[in-house]
């Protein structure tokens, strides 16, 4: 069953069309990547699922509710989150602030205590950061808490934009690890990603994206060896 | 030499007062990016409801702050939704539609105070009015005055209230989360609109309790309320535009500016004194006192 779905969805900046006519569908348990040129709307359709972004036709559909058009706040209720391009922090605050915020609703107070326990085993890093404020962090372990804010919220659904971009390769290799971790956990994973030979590795399902469309999907394997693919995305 | 206590305690009490006259102001500048020009008249119209019903009931005003907090906290959060409408509109620049409407509604106000309460002056009588401390040690001495030590409690308790709400509650970590990053609040589950309006009834709830104070202290007139917005202004450039924890030093130090200048100088030029260490400050750290403003 699709736990997420977006049908037909367009969406326009003022006269700039930035989707056309996007269809996507996530399946519970399952890895979707989502990979695209630069520009080519990836992140726009990350934030029009979990609502930053109004559309301007079609449907977005999260455990057969409807969602688009309810306020980010009450989406993300449901258990939708997003890990935003370039972390978002809470620059001021500290590490666990920050990772606390991520619990700030209510169906999740309760378990804050738990949850942080999780997570700092996740990322041992950050406990040892915990009185740190964010700003002060590595890109890498921003993004740590960028991902650990994310699990606070104890989500379904977990959706990633470019969580490897500005990394130094060692530690990108150690976010696609986290990422797998929480996927055989049972979360269901939507990422965008420019790193697109590690994605589609990762990835059981995979859309293509240029210009605001959806030129192509597959799984990781079919793509992998699709010969278009190969020379745009992959180099070779 | 023998006035140096006396024009310390003096910047002190003063500087309690002028806290809680910005700390609201600053606090809605971080969160909402709203510059309130209506802040003296929040703290005016506050002054004039603790003044009537301290008319009808003959209670200390003291014991009418609740209640002017209750209800102007809920004007303030009403209204909140249309400041949000004026600033959020897609032509225009926020800051500036933001402090025109504001502007517009301290006019606004001012003139329907004229109208309503007319242009005398007036005070609040309090218990505490009539009560001061004398101390004496060889040849320094001061006079405390009761109601002025009030007003310095009255600001201490608002400040660690403050403080307690933001740093130590659920709510609070929503209003931070807020001021810093709106969009990655929203995606923390923080109901954006909801939280402002919440901020900004407490603000003009603060502001009204602290005009009561200051028509216990000083005096109630329609139109005092632009002495008080130069005060926010001051105190919150000073602190460092946004930054909430500076704003009590600030206010302490143009306190005592104030105070030193009355006592050892000219009180025609303490205004000018003022502005003067405004500026030198703000050449030297643009940012205020601690760097840390926006």
């Amino acid at each position: 069953m699709n736990i997420l779905e977006a049908n037909s969805v367009s969406v326009k900046y003022g006269d700039f069309q930035a989707l056309w006519d996007i269809s996507i569908s996530v399946k519970a348990g399952q890895l979707v990547a989502l990979i695209g040129a630069n520009g080519a709307g990836k992140t726009t359709t990350l934030k029009t699922i979990c609502g930053l972004v109004p559309l301007a036709e079609g449907q977005i559909i999260y455990q057969g509710n409807l969602i688009s058009g309810v306020p980010v706040h009450q989406v993300v209720d449901q258990g939708i989150t997003l890990v935003p391009e370039g972390r978002q922090l809470f620059p001021k605050m500290t590490v666990e602030e920050n990772l606390l915020v991520g619990a700030y609703l209510k169906r999740t107070q309760e378990k804050k205590a738990a949850t942080l326990q999780r997570v700092f085993q996740l990322f041992p890093r950050l406990e040892e950061r915990r009185t740190q404020t964010a700003e002060t962090l590595s890109g890498g372990e921003q993004q740590m808490v960028a991902i650990g804010r994310a699990l606070m919220q104890d989500p379904k659904v977990i959706m990633f934009d470019e969580p490897s971009l500005g990394l130094a390769p060692i530690l990108v290799q150690e976010v696609f690890e986290v990422i797998q971790q929480l996927h055989q956990q049972g979360l269901t994973v939507f990422i965008v990603e420019q790193n697109v030979h590690q994605t589609l590795k990762i990835a059981d399902y995979c859309y293509v994206m240029e210009n605001g469309r959806i030129v192509q999907e597959g799984t990781g394997k079919d793509l992998e060896s699709d010969p278009k693919i190969r020379e745009a995305y992959l180099g070779f | 030499m023998e006035l140096l206590p006396q024009a310390l305690i003096d910047g002190i009490l003063l500087g309690g007062i002028y806290i809680t006259i910005a700390i609201g102001f600053s606090l809605v500048y971080g969160v909402m990016h709203i510059i309130d020009f209506a802040v003296g008249e929040w703290i005016m119209l506050g002054a004039f409801l603790g003044l009537y019903l301290n008319k009808w009931t003959g209670l200390d005003p003291f014991l009418l702050l609740p209640l002017v907090f209750v209800v102007f906290g809920l004007i303030g959060y009403l209204l909140q939704p249309v400041i949000h409408r004026v600033i959020s509109g897609r032509q225009g620049n926020p800051l500036l539609m933001g402090l025109v409407f504001t502007f517009g509604l301290a006019l606004m106000f001012r003139g329907i105070a004229l109208t309503g309460f007319g242009f005398y002056s007036h005070s609040i009588p309090s218990t505490f009015s009539d009560k001061s401390f004398f101390y004496e040690q060889g040849t320094f001495f001061m006079t405390v005055s009761g109601i002025r030590l009030a007003g310095l409690i009255y600001a201490l308790v608002i400040t660690v209230a403050l403080h307690w709400l933001l740093k130590k509650t659920n709510f609070g970590l929503g209003v931070r989360a807020l001021a810093q990053n709106r969009d990655a609040a929203a995606l923390m589950g923080v109901n954006g609109k909801r939280t402002s309006s919440y901020v900004y009834g407490i603000y003009v709830g603060i502001s009204a309790m602290t005009g009561v104070l200051i028509g216990s202290i000083l005096s109630v007139s329609a139109q005092m309320g632009p002495d008080y917005t130069i005060v926010a202004f001051f105190v919150v450039v000073l602190a460092g535009m946004g930054h909430l924890a500076g704003v009590p030093w600030a206010a302490f130090l143009l306190g005592l500016v104030q105070s030193f200048f009355l006592i050892y100088l000219d009180p025609g030029l303490t205004m000018l004194a003022v502005f003067a260490i405004l500026f030198t400050i703000l050449l030297v750290s643009p940012r205020g006192l601690f760097a840390k403003g926006v």
